[in-house]
């Protein structure tokens, strides 16, 4: 017993980093990043994704290039390009942990334009004929009908994209943001003895959420799910 | 210069040493995406099949395997690989590996299959689930062995089945290979990063270290697009349910 409490003195650290005194840091700073890319990148994913949909060429193309050429850089490139290179060309000095989220946003709204896409492609074209046939407008049809049903088709991916977004906040680590991977490195380097533990828990912080997330996204899909395949059966009928 | 703070010299990337670095890079990148992708696609046939058996000493652990790589990022796996697993084998090995020059490559190499396999082990079993289960019977009662009716009946179905996913898996493990800079493994955007760190001119480098990356994912892409489309056509009302895309969440 007294072994582990020495081994884990400093789990505050791995948890907020050193927050009361500093930034947030430590598995709060994965979350934080997570959580602000995921909502920055659903609104510009939405537009992305439904501008590559829409019926102007000169607004499909650009939204199609920009999502294929971002979703091919890794991105750790990005997180690269959004904190140190971009804001040193333009001369303006933007701090790591924004620039990091940035990136990582950058490369969320490319992933989620294609969930966005994907969703809505997915809804029947029968759908979309009898909206216009009932006498609703395009934008009409497309909120009141289109839109509510490609949602909860979108629901499944957008969970898996977001653990998988959460995971790479990780690589906030490279650039020096004191995220979970970041604190457990430090300890390890500055207390050699607790490299085990710090190792341990760097991934029981990252195994915890990410798992947590996935039960989520199970029971929501489930319930969710249930309700979609009552919507489409009855719909049939 | 117009608004922009920064006066660029491409020259940078032709001048010696740093071009060396750069081709070398390229060179580790490539070996990274090849080595990992053959030996995670074995990896994780293996532990999916094992996540199929009936012996429950086998499904058990790898089940768990999988769970616990795919709920871990994969820096996590190159930074464990790097600096904790050598002092985790017996002293004189550990200390062997420490002084090897090429541990950074075999630690990305190993972390990387390790991370990959995992998701690999999914992709596998869900098309193997995906195989309808008269397929097996059929099998089963042509008489061929357990070993025959993977080789022969249910693998070969369920290739068609995740090839899709596997090929975007690949991509994906493609783009990862740029972590392994955090460990120092000298592959292409740790080129850049020693250049920047030397020079000051990493806009330079990044710029190409990006279009590459950016060209051989959209090149990979459109190769595994172009495979799809044509394997689609060739096997048509065969095998329907193959049409059947299972969205593999990465």
């Amino acid at each position: 017993m007294p072994f582990l409490t020495e081994q884990l003195g400093n789990w505050r650290f791995y948890l907020t980093g050193s927050h009361p005194a500093g930034p947030v840091g430590g598995l709060a700073a994965n979350v934080l990043v997570a959580v602000i890319c995921l909502s920055l990148g659903l609104v510009a994913g939405g537009i992305l994704g439904l501008g590559r949909l829409s019926r102007w060429s000169c607004l499909r193309w650009p939204c199609a290039v920009w999502v294929e050429v971002i979703r091919a850089i890794p991105a750790l490139l990005l997180v690269f390009w959004c904190s140190l290179f971009l804001p040193s060309m333009f001369g303006k000095n933007l701090p790591l942990f924004w620039g990091a989220i940035l990136g990582l946003s950058v490369h969320a709204a490319a992933y989620q334009a294609e969930i966005v896409r994907a969703g809505i492609l997915a809804v029947p074209l029968g759908q979309i004929d009898a909206a216009l046939a009932s006498g609703l407008t395009r934008s009409q049809a497309a909120r009141l009908v289109v839109l509510p049903q490609a949602f909860r088709m979108m629901l499944p991916a957008f969970a898996s994209f977001a653990i998988s977004l959460f995971k790479d906040t990780s690589i906030v680590y490279v650039i020096g943001v004191v995220d979970l991977v970041q604190t457990g490195v430090i300890v390890s380097q500055r207390q050699p003895n607790r490299m085990m533990a710090a190792y341990i828990c760097m991934a029981v912080g990252f195994f915890a959420v990410c798992r947590s997330m996935a039960s989520v996204a199970r029971t929501l899909e489930k319930r969710l799910g249930n309700a979609a395949a009552l919507t489409v059966s009855s719909g049939r009928a | 210069m117009n608004g922009l703070h920064y006066n660029f010299d491409w020259s940078i990337a032709f001048r010696r040493p740093y071009s060396d670095w750069l081709l070398t890079g390229i060179k580790i990148t490539l070996l990274l995406m090849v080595a990992t992708s053959i030996l995670s696609l074995c990896l994780g046939t293996l532990l999916a099949v094992m996540r199929q058996t009936r012996i429950r000493l086998l499904r058990w652990p790898a089940g768990a395997c999988v769970e616990i790589v795919r709920n871990i990022p994969g820096l996590f796996w190159l930074l464990f690989f790097y600096f904790v697993f050598p002092g985790m084998l017996p002293l004189s090995w550990g200390e062997r590996l420490n002084a090897c020059v090429y541990y950074p490559v075999v630690a990305s190499i190993i972390a990387l299959t390790v991370n990959n396999s995992a998701y690999v082990s999914d992709i596998v079993r869900a098309g193997l689930l995906a195989v309808p289960a008269g397929q097996r019977e059929a099998a089963m009662s042509t008489g061929l062995s357990r070993y025959q009716q993977y080789l022969y009946v249910l693998l070969p179905q369920a290739v068609r089945i995740m090839l899709p996913p596997l090929g975007t898996r690949m991509i994906h493990n493609f783009k990862n290979t740029s972590l392994c800079m955090a460990i120092s493994a000298p592959e292409l955007t740790w080129a850049t990063q020693q250049i920047e760190s030397l020079t000051f001119r990493g806009l330079e480098v990044t710029a190409l270290a990006t279009g590459f990356y950016c060209a051989v994912a959209l090149a990979l892409g459109s190769f595994v697009k172009l495979f799809e489309k044509r394997w689609q056509a060739r096997i048509g009302n065969e095998a329907p349910w193959t049409n059947r895309l299972y969205a593999i969440p990465d």
